[in-house]
């Protein structure tokens, strides 16, 4: 945001004649994620002249399903990172309770058990992460990182070599429709949505930028900066294992060293770095998040129906993420100079 | 003797081969090194510098004054070419320079030295001194050269550290010093102090007025920026004042008096002397006992009334931050008690200190007091909302919350409710003290509560400062300006290495009677 220090001298405010188009430029740069959205708006609307496909409901549904689970990890997480935190074991979290919960549900017992066994499982290892980050001030980074490979290890082990499927539980959750919207959807949307508000409306959210801006001003400000690290840690934990439960739904089998692990972790962190959140916190929104998921959804789709071989998904997802950071750092740049 | 630039360019310099260029007593100086003439410079439609002329001698220390937004800043980032100037002329050495660049402007000798010191803190004092020179055989670094031509660079301006010591070791004042020595051995002729003495203490200040007197000497022109009248008028050869971007007076610093100087930098008489306030009351609204933090304090006592204003002068830097540190928590002392209106406060947890009511307001507002990226208002109400246990946050409800204490503190913004980072330092100060000070405290530790803030600011955060007194509150107040000490103090208590040495009534005591307990205490 630019701000005048000083008040303008009359006359100085009206731009002199033929400098119109620079103004509506300025005007337009003011809007959020303009660049992001130009960028997604010129994805769209090449893939749509190239692919007669592209532009149907059912594929547009079909990227709204497939980003879901991401959605509902990179929503945590940009919480999370807004209050300087990181989490890099989100999607190895997936990986484990995914398992656990196939595991339970294939021995025969409740779906509705094996859910919330998921829900606290992932709860209980993002606390981990938590109170590893605030007991001993080991970089986040680091922590999760090192908990994202054991966990990927665990998942590995829980498999012990096999996929484990769960025949027609939660068939309807994973793949149906209630009034034209997939549920994983309707899931996704809701996490999203109560995150934004969280973070507009509550003194909780608004503590999560005042501590991703400067933790010591938080704690001094009377601010249980420990209690809400860890309240943040569980949480991103308890929409990992949520995610676990949407995942093994949608596919209806976890196997090992599949969809889940590092991978979904690398393409969430891109979600969320894409959409303007800063590493170093204290800035975020859930919105940049979410314009994130849908232009990565949206390429992987378009290479997709243009018959690229899927080896150029990681291809895709690292070079929008490098294209948008380097934008991201040029708007601050030119934020900063004015 | 050597002179500045021979050593500049490394010991292997033979000594009088170059011809002194300059007349090392600065006494009769023939032509100016530095001729400004017209600046002008805006930004975005405001103007900055509105036809600046500046005539720089070698040999004078020559302080620019104004208040915040002057124009000081940019006018040093004009010459050291961090902007470039919209009209008029630089001239370096009788050459017009177009289009000034850092890079050109420190090939010609022009070197500034930041308030936030820009050292790498990691490495000696010795590499920082010949940063990007290091003398090498071959590929591989000569530390010994190294080690020897920094003790050098730093002994010729009579600096005394061990250059073996890392740059993140050294107090404030001997980063400076490090930092001016790097500055003249690369080949400073013009070298510009940005508030060389702010936060340090009466005897790091002396030290620092030393070394820039010893480079006047050598030759050196000195711009010397500072907000302490006192200081100029001891220091300064010659006094140029800016105001709204437009010098409105240049004169050798004889000819202004105190008052003279503070009519010319706000363009009216400020009134800051001591107010009528009620005495204080009988009740102890604080007490600290015995604190011994193992470092920096050492078994420090103090009782403040209700009402009070009780300064502590001597702790700068180091020792100042330490008592912020121990009495808002952050840290636990080796020992100590404290007391807050009789009840007592653990040590080691933010939340108890703050649930006692005392208030620690940091002099380090960057680091410790607001977060840059909030706007005004949440850091206005940062601390109060959580002592309100509110839950939700609505913009309207926090702007209705957050307008009258911008009134009362005199908080001024004009752009609405921009990021706390976009104020002016005053400004900021304000801000700081109004997120403490709203929260009805019992009691208050208020470190350099003045610190980098203009005339005007000061005087109206002294105003505040006496109000809260007034109000009952028991106020401790950290300071290094003796001024700000008569200024406010009921009594002010001169602590030296951590230890009380002296007890004043202020009524009693004179500024100078002070400042010399304070240095006496210093020599001990």
């Amino acid at each position: 945001m630019t701000v005048k220090t000083r008040p303008e001298p009359p006359g100085v405010g009206t731009p002199p004649a033929g400098s119109g188009p620079r103004i509506s430029l300025g005007a337009l740069r003011r809007i959020p994620h303009v660049g992001l959205i130009a960028v997604l708006a010129v994805v769209v609307i090449f893939t749509a002249a190239q692919s007669e496909t592209f532009a149907t409901d059912r594929n547009i549904l079909n990227i709204l399903g497939q980003i879901s689970v991401n959605a509902v990890l990179a929503a945590g997480l940009t919480l999370l990172m807004t209050a300087g935190g990181m989490d890099f074991s989100m999607g190895s979290n997936v990986a484990v309770t995914a398992a656990v919960t196939a595991k339970l549900i294939a021995h025969g017992h409740a779906t509705p058990l094996a859910v919330v066994v998921s829900l606290l499982l992932g709860t209980a290892l993002g606390l981990v992460n938590g109170v590893v980050v605030t007991f001993t001030k080991v970089a986040p980074f680091v922590v999760t990182l090192a908990t994202a490979t054991l966990l990927d290890g665990v998942a590995l082990l829980v498999h012990d070599g096999n996929t484990i499927s769960i025949g027609q539980h939660m068939f309807t959750f994973g793949n149906e429709k209630v009034l034209g919207v997939p549920w994983l959807l309707i899931v996704a949307v809701v996490v999203l949505v109560a995150t934004a508000l969280v973070m507009r409306f509550t003194v909780f959210g608004r503590d999560a930028f005042a501590i991703g801006g400067n933790e010591h001003v938080a704690r001094l400000s009377g601010i249980n900066v420990t209690a809400r690290k860890l309240t943040l840690y569980g949480l991103t934990g308890l929409l990992s294992g949520l995610g676990g439960v949407m995942l093994l739904a949608r596919l209806g089998s976890s196997s090992p060293g599949s969809t889940a692990g590092l991978s979904l972790q690398l393409s969430v962190v891109a979600a969320v770095v894409i959409g303007g959140t800063s590493l170093a916190g204290g800035h975020g929104t859930v919105l940049g998040t979410a314009l994130g998921l849908v232009l990565l959804g949206v390429v992987a789709n378009a290479l997709n129906l243009l018959d690229f071989s899927s080896n150029y998904q990681p291809v895709s997802v690292g070079a929008v993420l490098l294209i948008a950071a380097i934008a991201n750092e040029m708007h601050k740049a030119r934020a900063a100079r004015h | 003797m050597t002179s500045l630039r021979d050593r500049g360019k490394g010991a292997a310099v033979p000594t009088g081969e170059e011809p002194a260029e300059r007349d090392p007593q600065g006494t009769a100086p023939g032509a100016p090194v530095l001729r400004v003439r017209g600046v002008t410079k805006s930004f975005g439609g405001a103007a900055a510098l509105k036809g600046v002329d500046l005539d720089l001698y070698p040999g004078e220390i020559h302080a620019l004054m104004g208040m915040n937004g002057a124009g000081k800043s940019t006018l040093v980032q004009v010459l050291s070419g961090v902007h470039q100037a919209d009209g008029g002329t630089v001239e370096v050495g009788g050459h017009v320079e177009h289009g000034m660049t850092v890079r050109r402007a420190r090939r010609l000798g022009i070197a500034s030295v930041p308030q936030r010191r820009e050292l790498a803190m990691g490495l000696t004092v010795a590499e920082n001194v010949l940063l990007g020179d290091l003398p090498t055989r071959g590929r591989a670094v000569r530390w010994k050269a190294v080690r020897d031509e920094a003790r050098e660079a730093l002994h010729a301006l009579g600096i005394d550290i061990d250059v073996t010591r890392t740059a993140g070791s050294l107090t404030v004042a001997e980063q400076t010093m490090v930092e001016v020595a790097r500055e003249v051995r690369r080949g400073g002729r013009i070298l510009i102090l940005d508030e060389p003495t702010a936060c340090l203490s009466a005897e790091a200040a002396q030290q620092i007025r030393t070394l820039v007197r010893t480079l006047r000497d050598e030759g050196v022109a000195v711009v010397y920026i500072s907000h302490y009248i006192d200081e100029v008028m001891a220091v300064a050869d010659r006094v140029t004042v800016l105001r709204d971007g437009a010098v409105v007076q240049s004169a050798p610093a004889a000819e202004f008096d105190a008052g003279g100087l503070v009519r010319a930098m706000v363009g009216r008489d400020v009134v800051s002397r001591r107010a009528e306030r009620p005495g204080p009351k009988d009740e102890t609204g604080l007490a600290v006992r015995g604190l011994t933090d193992g470092r920096a304090i050492r078994d420090f006592s103090v009782d403040v009334r209700k009402g009070e204003i009780v300064a502590v002068l001597g702790p700068a830097g180091d020792a100042q931050s330490r008592l912020f540190d121990l009495l808002s928590g952050r840290r636990r002392p080796e020992h100590g008690e404290l007391h807050v209106d009789g009840v007592p406060v653990p040590f080691g947890r933010v939340r108890a200190s703050l649930a006692g009511g005392l208030r620690c307001v940091t002099g380090d507002r960057r680091a410790l007091g607001l977060v840059q990226e909030l706007s005004v208002d949440e850091n206005l109400m940062l601390a109060g909302d959580r002592f309100a246990r509110r839950r939700l946050h609505r913009r309207g409800h926090l702007a209705r919350r957050a307008a009258p204490l911008r009134r009362t503190y005199g908080v001024v913004s004009l752009a609405g409710n921009p990021p706390v980072g976009a104020l002016s330092g005053g400004n900021q100060q304000k801000v700081l003290l109004a997120k403490w000070l709203q929260t009805e405290p019992v009691a208050c530790f208020l470190e350099d509560p003045t610190n980098g803030v203009d005339i005007a600011a000061m005087a109206d955060i002294h105003t505040l400062v006496d109000e809260l007194a007034s109000r009952g509150v028991a106020v401790l107040l950290a300071s290094s300006s003796p001024e700000e000490v008569m200024r406010l103090a009921d009594r002010v208590v001169v602590v030296s290495a951590g230890r009380t040495v002296a007890e004043h009534d202020t009524t009693a005591i004179t500024r100078d009677e002070l400042v010399a307990t304070a240095l006496g205490g210093q020599a001990q």
